[in-house]
């Protein structure tokens, strides 16, 4: 649910841009005051793998895919100020070098995917006190609705299309792919947990 | 949590590796509403200008720019989490 450049018209864009520039900017600096040096060594191979698999499309329904995103994977692994810090970095890297997603877009798709999609990834993990495997499901899948919601309003407030079809089209589709994204977050989580226990993040956000 | 990390990373250079050839190449959700919807033109077709668009090029899989690149970045800003503290 990247959004390339030419969707978006350029007062939505760059109202999401000047706004997405001081939250990362406030997002940094509590990641020093809350990130848990023990995990400095998650930082890199984390960011490198939630890349990684954003590119393994997979088939949603017929003639579309889907792909990870990652908000609560990097949330339960990182704590969710470091993971929205490093899905941003994901969102810059694929817009500068790969343009996947835009670069005037830049600013709605952190929003969207690195802020959205992190906070609602990991809410379901707070309540619930921990990792639980429903909490990790229903995370993930709120994580890819609630950033298409978003993406959706952002699109519709572009006049791309009539709000019916477009609402119905992009919160269908994005039901349906984050079911894929709370599957595969479960499963990767457990086997990481699996590997080593204290990978998987428990403590305070 | 060292060998955790480590089976990760490898786990992520392979993705890297054969993410062009595993995945599904049909229009992503929001591409097929674009298409469905006749948006899809507003997209700018910048997509040619850099050498690895859309992770496809024949020297090495993209991909594992995109992954040595990300790596980089986590590295030196744990680095940068430590040196404030």
């Amino acid at each position: 649910m990247h959004i390339p450049d030419g969707f978006l018209t350029p007062p939505v864009w760059a109202t999401l841009d000047a706004a997405a520039l001081p939250i990362m900017g406030c997002f940094v600096r509590r990641t020093q005051a809350h990130f848990d040096e023990s995990r400095a060594p998650l930082l890199g191979v984390m960011g490198a793998f939630v890349f990684a698999a954003q590119m393994i499309n997979f088939p949603v329904g017929v003639g579309t895919s889907g792909h990870l995103v990652g908000g609560t994977l990097l949330a339960v692994t990182l704590g969710p100020y470091a993971a929205t810090v490093v899905m941003t970095a994901i969102l810059v890297v694929q817009a500068l070098v790969f343009q996947d997603g835009g670069v005037t877009a830049l600013g709605a798709n952190v929003l969207n995917m690195a802020v959205a999609g992190v906070w609602l990834g990991y809410l379901p993990v707070k309540v619930a006190g921990g990792p639980r495997r429903v909490a990790l499901f229903l995370g993930a899948w709120m994580s890819v609705f609630g950033a298409a919601l978003l993406a959706t309003i952002q699109l519709s407030l572009s006049h791309v299309a009539g709000d019916g079809p477009l609402f119905a089209s992009m919160l269908g589709i994005h039901a349906i792919t984050g079911l894929a994204e709370g599957a595969i977050t479960v499963t990767v989580v457990e086997a990481i947990g699996k590997l080593s226990p204290k990978f998987v993040f428990r403590g305070e956000a | 949590m060292k060998r955790a990390a480590a089976v990760v990373g490898v786990a992520a250079l392979l993705l890297g590796c054969v993410a062009g050839w595993v995945a599904s190449t049909a229009p992503d959700g929001l591409e097929h509403v674009a298409e469905s919807l006749g948006f899809a033109s507003r997209g700018k077709a910048a997509a040619a200008s850099s050498p690895f668009a859309a992770y496809q090029t024949r020297l090495v899989p993209a991909g594992l720019v995109g992954v040595v690149l990300l790596y980089g970045f986590g590295v030196l800003f744990g680095r940068t989490l430590k040196r404030k503290k």
